[in-house]
């Protein structure tokens, strides 16, 4: 096309506008805590993000709408990130110039590209059901928080499930491990091959091809192996395609377990009543029962101040959210008691995660300790049942195994080390 | 009366051979190499290591496979597997102990070496089959990189890269990383800018235009297709190091997905396709326009008072970017460089209205 004067002068305006978006200073005399959550509500975790999401920003309302912690508001700022690395790079820049003290970028990819940054910046990274499951180990990354039973002790959990419905004995037991065939998916086979050389049970791994959306050769394969537990372990939309492989292949769904990706969300996919008796891992209580989703629903959602639809409160990931923030806010309670008159910084922040003793957000979650030296905050779930309209559980709260998964976290966290500085 | 065309032809070879024959070409060409110069100590931090700094490195990388797309019309869809090559093979190397001159300069040759083994297999078929050939590639580096734990780092998949020193000055500042990488990345360019005026380049171009009439006129199309297969993937696997090293600092596989390999497809066809200037130009808009627009929706949503919900506003900027990408397409097929070269076509003899 040619150049006239005309659009030459229309770029030019346009250039010029769209050099004016600056940072915009933190406002210094405001008290606000300053958190981050630039997460992928795009690309690959969108509606597990969105309802995640949804539950952080409503329970930080709850928070403020109090009065804050200490008379500081807690402000966060929500950003999409796309599961692409140079924008979650940029958002956590832009985070930090601003003065957070805290990112929570939920996504593998993007916790792992900023875990050297936080560590060199001091900032309290939150990587809860996502990043390195060696985070656990606050001595070699102390300024990385899971807050959360990582993959490690969530396959030994299910083990251990296994164990006591079996009866206590997994002797010559048939476990199927079915995964998407990325490093996530892998993550659990070195915990399952040494639980298999302790109890004894055969094991056998079925791949998917990332991302999942056709299943239909591993799924035959897993019901003629006649297996006695099954395990089921992706994210996003590989988790409703097995769960629906599972039942056209007649497996007795009170066999098949999930890790803690499987939500009301995906039910509705899979259908509600066909998926009733599938098992997964409960990091914290879901429905609108526990007391804190009460009170959001009273003094959040209610008032119409609540950030998305209101028929999303109490579902699971929804909770996590709540459950995640509800830690970090905790953390920030135990940093004034420490050191009431701050100041305000990534390290002080540190100071209160790390000293959150028995804290069980009012019985939402399972007692929750973080120590310097553990950042899963003790490793505790439950595992729960879907009965075609919700999940219950099927058992209290518990721990299993965690010799075993620190084992590993202590051998991972050392390569790590030793590979760094 | 900028570049005092009118009536100015060139006495000599030399004036008309040099790489910009107009002293205000030149002029702009210092005064950006100035600005990129004196940004570390000019711009704020933020604007250093996220945006000039991934710019450098990703138009690098749009150079390097533009040599292959725009310079011998041969579509690569793995760009990003050769890129992660190249870094999974020097951060291995400067693990090891080997100092990081030598492991840039084997990534690029483990890159080139894979990289024409691909292609001479690939290189049978030609086009659209190209094309699922090279993203064939793509997927067998993936499933290689992350199958094989003594490559991908074990159960964690992410490989620390060690401190490093390049020429005795040590990389760990955020101002060192990005003249290290606004270094390699002025070599390519002045390697992209020469090797069209060299029988190298000329034979590309005749192989790009028609392989058959290349032949014919006694170009061996196939050893120069392979060699630019060669050429690009040595530079996509320093390019691949020079990320590990000074940007993420750090190698997994997820770095180098087919994402990548998309992404600078994108960069160098909505850029132009054989410009060296267009790749800065893609590189720029496939990179920030989801960030400025993102920016710019919610500065737009907080200000204005918008009660958008939190789904349009995450999903708002990705149609923009669409239609942004899709529009510049529409106005100027050839790419942003072409847009670029109508305005400074129009400025030549201006304020006359025609040139020649």
């Amino acid at each position: 096309m040619s150049v006239t004067r005309r659009t030459l002068l229309s770029q030019a305006a346009v250039i010029a506008l769209a050099t004016q978006f600056r940072i915009d200073p933190a406002a210094a005399q405001e008290k606000v805590i300053r958190f981050a959550m630039p997460q992928d509500f795009t690309k690959i975790y969108t509606f597990v993000t969105a309802e995640y999401s949804q539950g952080q920003k409503d329970y930080i309302a709850l928070v403020n709408a109090r009065g804050g912690i200490n008379g500081y508001r807690i402000l966060a700022e929500v950003s999409d990130q796309g599961n692409d690395l140079p924008r979650a790079i940029e958002q956590y820049e832009r985070a930090k110039s601003q003065g957070a003290i805290l990112v929570d970028p939920l996504g593998t990819p993007a916790a792992r590209a900023l875990t050297p940054r936080a560590l060199a910046d001091k900032i309290n990274l939150i990587t809860a059901y996502s990043g390195r499951s060696d985070a656990a180990d606050g001595t070699v990354f102390p300024y990385i928080f899971p807050l959360s039973p990582n993959y490690w002790t969530q396959i030994a959990l299910l083990i251990d499930y296994f164990r006591t419905q079996s009866g206590g004995d997994l002797k010559g037991k048939k476990i199927c491990f079915v995964h998407i065939d990325t490093p996530f998916g892998k993550e659990p086979l070195p915990i399952l091959k040494r639980l298999q050389e302790k109890l004894g049970f055969e094991l056998s791994t079925f791949p998917y091809t990332p991302p999942g959306n056709d299943q239909s050769a591993i799924w035959p394969q897993v019901r003629r192996a006649r297996p006695d537990w099954v395990v089921f372990w992706g994210a996003g939309v590989g988790q409703t395609v097995a769960l629906t492989e599972a039942i056209r292949n007649g497996l007795p769904l009170s066999k098949v377990s999930s890790s803690v990706w499987l939500s009301e969300s995906d039910m509705d996919v899979v259908g509600r009543q066909q998926a009733a008796g599938v098992l997964k891992v409960e990091p914290c209580a879901s429905g609108r029962e526990p007391r804190l989703i009460q009170q959001i629903l009273k003094e959040v959602v209610e008032p119409g101040k609540g950030s998305g639809a209101a028929e999303k409160v109490g579902t699971a990931y929804y909770n996590y959210g709540v459950m995640i923030t509800s830690i970090m806010v905790e953390g920030v309670r135990q940093a004034f008691a420490k050191a009431p008159n701050g100041p305000i910084s990534g390290e002080w922040l540190n100071a209160g995660l790390s000293s959150i003793t028995n804290f069980e957000a009012e019985g939402l979650i399972p007692p929750t300790t973080v120590t310097p030296q553990d950042h899963q905050g003790g490793g505790k779930a439950r595992i729960a049942r879907w009965d075609g309209t919700k999940f219950v559980p099927a058992t209290d709260w518990f721990t299993a195994y965690q010799d075993v998964v620190w084992d590993e976290i202590r051998t991972t966290a050392a390569e790590f080390q030793k590979s760094g500085k | 009366m900028f570049y005092r065309r009118a009536g100015i032809l060139h006495t000599r070879y030399q004036d008309e051979r040099q790489l910009w024959p107009f002293a205000f070409d030149r002029g702009l060409v210092a005064t950006v190499l100035a600005i990129l110069l004196v940004a570390p100590f000019a711009f704020d931090r933020i604007y250093l290591v996220t945006y000039l700094l991934p710019w450098i490195i990703w138009s690098s990388a749009a150079l390097g496979l533009n040599l292959l797309m725009g310079g011998a019309g041969q579509v690569h869809l793995g760009y990003g597997a050769v890129m992660g090559i190249g870094a999974y093979a020097s951060v291995h190397l400067l693990r090891a102990g080997i100092p990081l001159e030598l492991a840039l300069l084997a990534g690029g040759l483990a890159s080139a070496a894979i990289g024409s083994l691909f292609g001479a297999a690939a290189l049978r078929v030609k086009g659209l089959y190209l094309a699922m050939a090279t993203l064939a590639m793509q997927y067998i580096v993936d499933f290689i990189i992350s199958h094989f734990s003594i490559i991908s780092g074990g159960s964690q998949a992410t490989l620390q890269v060690p401190p490093v020193r390049f020429l005795g000055v040590s990389l760990a500042s955020d101002a060192a990383a990005y003249y290290f990488a606004l270094l390699i990345c002025v070599g390519i360019v002045l390697f992209m800018l020469n090797v069209r005026r060299t029988s190298f380049g000329r034979a590309l171009a005749a192989v790009r235009e028609k392989d058959y009439a290349a032949a014919v006129i006694g170009v061996d199309s196939f050893r120069f297709k392979l060699v630019a297969f060669f050429v690009s993937s040595f530079v996509g696997g320093m390019v691949g190091c020079v990320m590990a090293v000074s940007y993420y600092r750090a190698v997994s596989p997820d770095q180098f997905h087919l994402d990548l390999s998309i992404q600078l497809v994108a960069m160098v066809i909505v850029g132009g396709l054989g410009s060296v200037l267009g790749s800065f130009f893609g590189a720029a808009l496939i990179l920030f326009a989801p960030i400025v627009l993102n920016h710019a929706v919610a500065f737009g949503a907080d200000t204005f008072g918008v009660g958008i919900s939190a789904d349009l506003r995450a999903h708002l900027p990705l149609m923009l970017y669409g239609a942004m990408i899709v529009g510049f397409l529409l106005w100027e097929p050839l790419g942003l460089a072409k847009i670029y070269n109508n305005a400074r076509n129009y400025f030549m003899v201006w304020p006359l209205r025609h040139n020649r």
